[in-house]
Order: structure tokens, then C-alpha cells, then sequence
């Protein structure tokens, strides 16, 4: 039986509270933000591994961003990932999800021989759950959503998750290969290991790759290849707590609190 | 428990290293075990024997009363071989962390403060908000007297942040020049050390004993004993003049230099709880007590478990991360000894012990007794 | 540049809505898109159509109609009985590019996003996701996404200029649902389906619904703390009334007065609520972390010093015991309040 092949798609995002839009120039600034790796692309990393341990095989890790993602990465290595591959060329810029999904499975076509592929749930900069399925699609790979728990079955080739909807849950099967996106918390990552620290930051376990790399159309890469244009941006009221205070009888109380909840205010 | 013995001596020579050979002192008289205080609260105790003797085997086993150790050092006051027991706790602890078996909720205390600077999942951009309208000046070597190390359980936790808030009131009192480093302020690390993780915090330290290194800090003034205890014992001495103090320790410096005074008398009858990492883990039971007794019209009674045998407040170890049952809290115990004494407020100097102490409190509607930190007390003597 | 399958010369001037349904019952979200729906198609002159997919579902297709609809599509098929991306992706593609719609609306539920994600790279067209406000630009025809990011710190307005069908999702309680109005007519156009067993990979092997407490998936939490003395029936009544869940805090929960599951805070859940209401809480730090990430914070307490009120949107200095009730009343009479 051939080992168990995943590639965990993992994000780079910089800190939401530190975003600023620049009045100016309409853009985002995020030059001065602290960068993180997306938290639900941890729990996605977290339930790659737990494949690994189960099942051996190997974990890469995929992500398109430019080489400043570098060092958060290779944090991915640090907690048992096997290779970083970083697609990185100034034409994937301004891209929306289709051309992200598009760049994204080009990546992992070059990887090749891959079983599965792990994103997590949604990214806290935005991007809201369309990658996993979107990625699916380009692939022509099956998918589940939305799992809190994940097994396979390598004599059946099939993949079995858990998938989270309203008020419960589903059992899922599908074949081999497959995109699973991951419920947002659904476990606690495990923090780096040590004893494979200096092993993670060393040169040989990134691989960098440009759209000649993986082969793409360069109509459907960055700005090209994205439908969505962006014709208005702003930054939204701050997020400190108002602390209003609301006075009046229990009745006239009663009142406002219905008015603050459907106004979602 | 299931108990497989596994004799490995590469984990026996880990331990001994991790724990420059604590466990091989112990000859298993079994005091410590005795006199822990989860015996109390438990009903059986965790055998802190036990663990000295896995530790001594070289056993492989998991055990989550592992995580159960508050590292408060009773039991390393009483041993007679004056072992570390302590540190043979964090040993066994992080040999768990090799083997990705931790206690659930600490892998997410390290990322929080690999990622956020701090281990309370808050803003990193956000640390030094508490003080965004106290006009407190960036620490400048040459300017300043002391660096006020904030910390981060007191830069974030609202409770937390009004022991800062006096301080700063008893600073400009007795005319310190002091600055805080603000959102430079890097975490100690104290919380990554007393969950185990020995090669973060070695990291930890590195990286934040350069920081001091480099902003030209010497003398440092922290709110909490367990910030005060990694920087006085584990930090490097990067610096020769590099000189932790807690505020404690201090506010005594000051009153003996006559630069502090407290003249409002303050009528109440109050007590002390030791904070672990001051009384045991550093010896200091004196400087509290300087400032408490200064104060004109406090009387001061000791509990019965006071000084070197203060009763901790369950707040060490990580466990501020994690859940201790109903029933199982040191801080329980404690409020209950407070009553004994007849003291209407309970004084400490540890942001932890405020937060358990006052829980238990609220806990069993305790309303004759509220707690202060030191610092809250003393700036209600001083003038203006 | 990229090009859709198919384009402005050729589209629909119609937007359409995908009604969700599980086992004979509409998503709400699906009815809150028909009553936005229905205001866009208004200012435009466009027709509204509902695609509607299911298995013994063609009752629904009236109250679709009643809900604004002009036309449903209908595919009522066994192997549409239970949502596979498969099925649904097959038929819902089939349907559009028969018809060519301009616009398309999902709700962001899990099977909505799962739709909408696959059908946008088949289309090779446009997402916008979790968008908080839509509206039509009568002179082009180009509907203006609103959406926030960064955790709500941004907020950006997107559009498709040349892409087809534009194409949205939505979440739950972002648009009032409107009144049905049984009176209205429309058509039902029955749909061929060509579906076989074979074309469908995914294989549902269990539903479950309703067992255990998730508080993190609540929009809205009703949270009591020591202040409320241990009645959780009056929290309960009023998470009812505002279709929340229940929280507590740790000291409720130590004494026994509350399940364990339900305590939030650092050592409990930390839940992302669209509401929260605090009530007889102190605003202790470890709790505060458990509904840092709420949108609106209400709190309730008698004390005016409770540390709770420097985490809260609104405040209100009372006695829970009198404000509550007058809450729990006054939502009786009050229709459909759950919106944020």
C-alpha cells in the first residue's frame, strides 16, 4: 500500500486588529501588521499530523504568498510537517479565489500523487469558505467540509469525516482523493517539537515556486484570472467596546435591548 | 493508573539533565507527599513520592496528575535532602511535551504566546492600552531610574491592571524616574517554564534578556513574583548591573530611603498571604511586611500557614490555564484561614493570588474580607 | 483575463436564488434571499427565480412564491433527497447554464458554501462570500457585494463587471425574512434530472441533530453568572425567545446549578456569538476571554462598578430579576426579533 500523501494548504495572514485601509490610496496596509499563521489552517495542519501519526506517510505544506511567509512556515515544519512548497511569483498577486484556487491546484498537481488535501474552514482575513470547494472543483477531486474528525480506510481508499452542520453533524464518505476543509477549533494544534527545530529552518525544506514552475495559463493567475474587482474600501468603526449605558424602566430597557439585537447593532 | 515499567536509561539521563540530577538525590522518605497540599484539598494526595521515584526509574508512563504540580515548593522546604522537587516536576513535564502528550490547553498557552507575545490569547498591538491615557514615558536608560516591568497577566487582566495603576501612583509619590517598554515589553516566559517546556523557554529568555540588553535596562521592577523569579534565577546576566526587583521589594527600598512615606492612617486589621515565588521560591518574607507595618493604624496578623509555610494559592504550574475542580481549589482553604484571624482584608502581591484569592471569596459569598495587593493598600496611605 | 462560460450579451436579466431545504423544510436564510431578492428584482425589472432541489418537495415551491419568487425551478429527484455537492452541483449547473441568470444567491450554510464555492470555478465566475449587504446598480446591472474582513475591522465592496452569473452568499439573519403573501402566483417549471447513482460519490452515512451543547456555533448567547441565582429556567425562556443557547459561568457550574458544557470562558468554550447578554455577571478576566469575540456584548448587572460593563457595548446598572422579565414580555409580543 503506498504511503498517505496529504498536502495541508496554509495561509499567512497578518493580525486582523492591526489592518489598516489607507483613506488615501483605498488599500490595505499591512506592512506594519504582525503576521500569523490563519488559526484554522493550524487545526488543519493538527489533523494532517494526526493522519501521520496514525497511518505514517508524509504532510507538505502548500501556501502562495510572497518569501516574507517563509518563517511562519517553516513553524509548520517545526511541529511535523515534511516540506514547504511556497508559490511565489509577483503574477499570482491581486488574485481573488479563483485565481487563488486556480494557482493553488497547479501547485498540487506538481506535487503530484497527493490523497488528500487539508484547508481550513475559512481565513480570518476574508476569504470565507469558497477555497476548499473552489479547489476541489479545479482539482476534479471529491470534497467534505466543515470536519471535526477525519479516518481513512487505505484498503478502500476512501476518506470518512465527521461534518459539522446545524445543530449536529454528518458521517461522510467519499474516495480518494479529496479536499477536506476543517471545522475552525475542532482540536488544539500541537506546539513546535523542538529536537526538529533546526531541522525546519534549514534551506533544503522549502521549495519556492514561480508560475513557470507549475505550469499555469497566465490568464488565470493573479489580477488576470480573477472575476471580483474591489470599487470601495474602508475601514470599519473601531472595534473597541462602546460601553453605552442604557437607563430607563425594566420596560423601556426591554425596549432598547430589542432594538440593539435587531439591529445588529 | 496503568502501570507499565519501562526502565530507559536514555530518559533517566534525560531527567537528570533536565533536572542537574535532582532526582537522584531523593531517598523516598515520603515527607514531601505528606506535606503537599493537594493532600488537603484531594483527600489522597498525588504522591509527589511517586513521581520522585518515576523520575528516579526512568519511567515512561503518562500521568496527568503530572499537570496537577502547582511548582509552590512546599514540599522542597521540607525535604530533608533539599531536593528540587519542583524541577523535577518541569523535567517529567517536558519529557511529556517530547512526546506530545501535555495536559489539553496548554499547547494553545505557547502558541498564544509564540504568536501574541502573551499567554492570554489578547492583541499584541494591545498591550500597552491599559495605560493609553497615563501619559508614561518609554523607558530611556538615561533618564530612568528603574524599568517597571509590567508583565502580561497585568497589562491585560482588568483587575490585574489596577495593582499597576496604584504602583504608578506610589511611584510619582516618592518621585521615581521610571518608564515601561510598553508594546516592546516582551513576555518572560515565566508561564512556559512552569508548564515545562524548557527549550521555549530557553528561547523565551534569549530573545528577551537581549531586549533588556539592548533598551540599556538594569534595574527592573516587576508586579508579579513569578516574572521576578525567572529574571532574578534563569535570566542571563547579560549585564552586570542587571538588577530584578519585585515591587515589594522596592517600595521597602524606598520607604527605608525615606523617599516614600506613608502618612493617611489606615484603621483596618489585615493579613498576609506569601506569595510562593517570593516566601519559598526566593526567600523574601520581609519586604511585604516593611511596607504593610509602615503604614500607620494597620493592625497585621499572621495566618496560621504564613511565611516560609504559606498555603499557595493553587495559581502556579500553568494552572491558571486550566480547570481545577469545585472543591479542589488551595484558594478555598485559604480564604477560611483568613476568617480565622478576624482580618477584614486579605493583602498579597502576585496578580495570581489576587485572581484565586478573590475567587474563592466571591465563591462562598465571603463579604467581610476583600482582597488588596500591596500596592492597592500602600497607595491609600500615601498623601494626595 | 479569465472568461466566464458565459457572459453579459447573453445572460438573464434574473436573479436567482438557491432554496435551501433539509427533510420538507426551508433554510431561513433561503426566505431571508427571496425577500431581498424581491426588493433588488423590484428596483430592476428583473425576474426572481428560486432553484429549488429535493426530493418530495414540490409543496415548497408555493411558499417559495409566496415568499416573492416569480418563477421555481424545480428538480425533485430521489437522489436529490439528501444534499450531495455531486447531485446538487450536476443539476444546479445544468439550470444555469440553460437559463443564464445574472445573478445567483446562496446562503452561507455549510451546503450553500459548499454550492456556491464548486459552481463559481465551474462557471469560472465570481464569489462574493459572507456579504452584509447587497444592492443592484440600476444603470449597469451590477450588484455591489458589501463584505467585511479581518474580523469585521474592513469592510470592501466588491463587484463583477464582466463576469456571469455574479454570484453571492449570505449568512443567516443578515436580511429580514418578509411576510408570505399566500395570494401571490408564479410558475413552476419542473426540471428534467438526468442524474444516476453512479455520478454521485459522496455516501451520507449518518445524520445527527439535536444532542449536545456546542455553544460556539451560537449566534447569540444568553450567559448567567452568579447574579442570577441559579435560574436557568428565565435564561432559558429568553434564549428561546431569541432562538440562542444558554451559557454560564464558572461559579453557577461548580455548585451544580448548570451543565459543565455550557460554562464559557478560558477554561470553558470560547464562543463567537453575534449577540451575547450578560446577566448577573461580574466580568471576571477568564470569563471575558470565553466572549472577547462577540460582535455586541449587553450586560446586566446591579453593580455599577462590575468590571463586566469595560467588556460591554451596553450597559445596564439593574437588578437582572427586574429587567429580564420585562424583556422575556416584551419579546412575546414583539415579531421575528433574531436579527443581526
Amino acid at each position: 500500500m503506498p504511503d498517505l500523501h496529504i498536502v495541508v494548504c496554509v495561509k499567512v495572514v497578518p493580525k486582523p486588529e492591526e489592518i489598516r485601509v489607507d483613506p488615501d490610496t483605498m488599500r490595505l496596509e499591512r506592512a506594519n501588521a504582525r503576521s500569523e499563521i490563519n488559526p484554522p489552517d493550524m487545526n488543519a495542519l493538527e489533523m494532517a499530523l494526526g493522519l501521520k501519526d496514525k497511518y505514517g506517510g508524509r504532510v507538505d505544506i502548500l501556501s502562495m504568498g510572497p518569501l516574507f511567509f517563509e518563517h511562519p512556515l517553516r513553524v509548520c515544519l517545526s511541529m511535523g510537517a515534511d516540506h514547504i512548497y511556497l508559490l511565489s511569483d509577483k503574477d499570482f498577486g491581486g488574485a481573488d479565489t479563483l485565481a487563488t484556487t486556480y494557482t493553488l491546484s497547479k501547485g498540487i498537481e506538481n506535487i503530484g500523487s497527493v490523497d488528500l488535501v487539508f484547508c481550513g474552514e475559512e481565513s480570518s482575513d476574508g476569504a470565507t469558505g469558497q477555497v476548499p470547494p473552489g479547489l476541489a472543483e479545479w482539482l476534479n477531486y471529491n470534497q467534505i467540509t466543515i470536519v471535526s474528525e477525519v479516518d481513512v480506510d487505505l484498503k478502500r481508499n476512501v476518506v470518512v469525516g465527521q461534518r459539522g452542520i446545524k445543530g449536529g453533524y454528518e458521517i461522510i464518505e467519499v474516495p480518494l482523493p479529496s479536499v477536506i476543509s476543517v471545522k475552525t477549533a475542532s482540536n488544539e494544534p500541537r506546539f513546535m517539537d523542538y529536537t526538529i527545530k533546526d531541522w525546519a529552518f534549514e534551506k533544503e525544506q522549502m521549495a519556492v515556486w514561480n508560475k513557470k514552475d507549475i505550469k499555469v495559463s497566465e490568464n488565470l493567475i493573479g489580477v488576470p484570472g480573477s472575476p471580483t474587482v474591489v470599487s470601495g474600501l474602508e475601514q470599519a468603526p473601531s472595534r473597541e467596546r462602546k460601553r453605552i449605558f442604557l437607563s430607563g424602566t425594566p420596560e423601556e430597557i426591554a425596549l432598547k435591548i430589542i432594538a440593539v439585537i435587531g439591529n445588529g447593532d | 493508573m496503568k502501570e507499565t515499567f519501562i526502565l530507559d536509561d536514555k530518559v533517566w539521563e534525560q531527567l537528570i539533565e533536565l533536572t542537574d540530577g535532582a532526582a537522584a538525590v531523593c531517598f523516598q522518605c515520603g515527607v514531601c507527599t505528606a506535606i503537599c497540599p493537594w493532600g488537603l484539598v484531594k483527600g489522597e494526595t498525588i504522591s509527589v513520592r511517586n513521581f520522585m521515584r518515576q523520575a528516579q526509574l526512568g519511567l515512561q508512563d503518562g500521568n496527568e496528575n503530572l499537570w496537577l504540580c502547582t511548582t509552590c515548593a512546599q514540599c522542597e522546604a521540607y525535604c530533608p535532602r533539599g531536593v528540587n522537587i519542583a524541577d523535577v516536576f518541569l523535567g517529567l513535564r517536558y519529557l511529556a511535551w517530547q512526546r506530545n502528550q501535555p495536559e489539553e490547553g496548554l499547547p494553545t498557552l505557547l502558541w498564544s504566546v509564540y504568536w501574541n507575545n502573551n499567554p492570554w490569547e489578547q492583541p499584541p498591538s494591545q498591550r500597552s492600552q491599559w495605560a493609553k491615557n497615563l501619559d508614561l514615558s518609554v523607558f530611556d536608560p538615561e533618564q530612568h531610574e528603574i524599568l517597571y516591568y509590567v508583565g502580561c497577566t497585568t497589562s491585560y487582566d482588568r483587575r490585574a491592571q489596577k495593582i499597576a495603576l496604584s504602583l504608578i501612583k506610589l511611584f510619582e509619590e516618592a518621585g521615581v524616574r521610571f518608564g515601561i517598554l510598553g508594546d516592546d515589553e516582551p513576555c518572560s516566559g515565566e508561564e512556559v517554564l512552569s508548564v515545562g517546556h524548557k527549550h521555549y523557554f530557553q528561547e523565551i529568555i534569549q530573545r528577551s534578556s537581549q531586549v533588556f540588553q539592548d533598551r540599556g535596562v538594569t534595574k527592573l521592577v516587576t508586579t508579579s513574583p513569578h516574572s521576578f523569579d525567572v529574571f532574578y534565577n534563569h535570566y542571563p546576566i547579560f549585564n552586570e548591573d542587571f538588577r530584578p526587583l519585585h515591587y515589594a521589594q522596592y517600595l521597602a527600598e524606598l520607604l527605608e530611603e525615606s523617599r516614600l512615606k506613608f502618612t493617611n492612617p489606615i484603621e483596618r486589621k489585615v493579613t498576609f498571604q506569601d506569595p510562593c515565588y517570593l516566601a519559598r521560591h526566593n526567600g523574601e518574607l520581609d519586604a511585604p511586611r516593611k511596607v504593610i507595618e509602615a503604614i500607620p493604624g494597620i493592625e497585621f496578623v499572621e495566618m496560621e500557614n504564613h511565611g516560609i509555610d504559606t498555603l499557595c494559592c493553587g495559581g502556579g504550574g500553568g494552572r491558571m490555564w486550566l480547570e481545577t475542580a469545585p472543591g479542589e481549589r488551595f484558594s478555598d482553604l485559604r480564604v477560611k484561614e483568613v476568617l480565622e484571624t478576624g482580618a477584614d482584608a486579605l493583602i498579597t502581591s502576585c496578580p495570581y493570588c489576587v485572581s484565586c484569592l478573590e475567587d474563592s471569596i466571591k465563591a462562598q459569598n465571603i463579604q467581610e474580607v476583600e482582597v488588596m495587593d500591596v500596592a492597592e493598600l500602600a497607595v491609600l496611605a500615601v498623601s494626595g | 483575463m479569465v472568461e466566464s462560460l458565459y457572459g453579459i450579451p447573453v445572460e438573464r436579466k434574473a436573479i436567482w436564488v438557491f432554496l435551501e431545504q433539509c427533510e420538507g423544510v426551508f433554510e431561513g436564510v433561503s426566505l431571508e434571499l427571496l425577500s431581498k431578492g424581491r426588493l433588488m428584482a423590484d428596483r430592476m425589472g428583473w425576474q426572481l427565480v428560486g432553484l429549488l432541489m429535493g426530493k418530495g418537495v414540490k409543496k415548497l415551491a408555493q411558499e417559495a412564491i409566496a415568499y416573492g419568487a416569480d418563477k421555481v425551478l424545480l428538480a425533485d429527484h430521489p437522489l436529490l433527497e439528501n444534499f450531495t455537492i455531486d447531485a446538487f452541483g450536476h443539476v444546479a449547473f445544468q439550470a444555469i447554464m440553460e437559463d443564464k441568470p445574472s445573478v445567483f444567491l446562496s446562503g452561507a450554510t455549510p451546503n450553500g458554501r459548499d454550492l456556491a464555492g464548486r459552481l463559481a470555478v465551474r462557471l469560472r465566475t465570481g464569489l462574493n462570500a459572507d456579504c452584509t449587504d447587497l444592492r443592484m446598480d440600476l444603470e449597469t446591472g451590477v450588484l455591489v457585494s458589501e463584505v467585511s474582513g479581518f474580523g469585521g475591522g474592513v469592510l470592501a465592496l466588491i463587484e463583477m463587471q464582466k463576469h456571469r452569473p455574479q454570484m453571492a452568499t449570505v449568512r443567516t439573519g443578515v436580511f429580514p425574512p418578509g411576510e408570505p403573501n399566500v395570494d401571490r402566483t408564479g410558475e413552476v417549471l419542473q426540471l428534467t434530472v438526468d442524474l444516476t447513482r453512479e455520478m454521485i460519490k459522496t455516501k451520507l452515512k449518518e445524520r445527527v441533530v439535536g444532542e449536545g451543547v456546542d455553544l460556539t456555533q451560537a449566534e447569540i448567547l444568553v450567559v448567567g453568572g452568579r447574579g442570577v441565582n441559579g435560574d436557568y429556567q428565565m435564561m432559558r425562556k429568553l434564549a428561546d425567545l431569541l432562538e440562542g443557547e444558554v451559557g454560564a459561568t464558572r461559579p453557577p457550574v461548580d455548585e451544580g446549578q448548570i451543565e459543565r458544557e455550557r460554562m464559557v470562558g478560558q477554561t470553558g468554550s470560547v464562543c463567537r456569538p453575534k449577540v451575547a447578554v450578560v446577566c448577573g455577571v461580574s466580568g471576571a478576566f477568564h470569563f471575558v476571554v470565553g466572549i472577547q469575540y462577540a460582535d455586541t456584548v449587553i450586560a446586566i448587572n446591579s453593580d455599577p462598578e462590575a468590571p463586566i460593563f469595560d467588556y460591554a457595548d451596553y450597559c445596564i446598572v439593574g437588578d437582572v430579576f427586574d429587567i429580564l422579565p420585562a424583556l422575556i414580555n416584551a419579546l412575546k409580543v414583539a415579531p421575528g426579533v433574531k436579527h443581526a
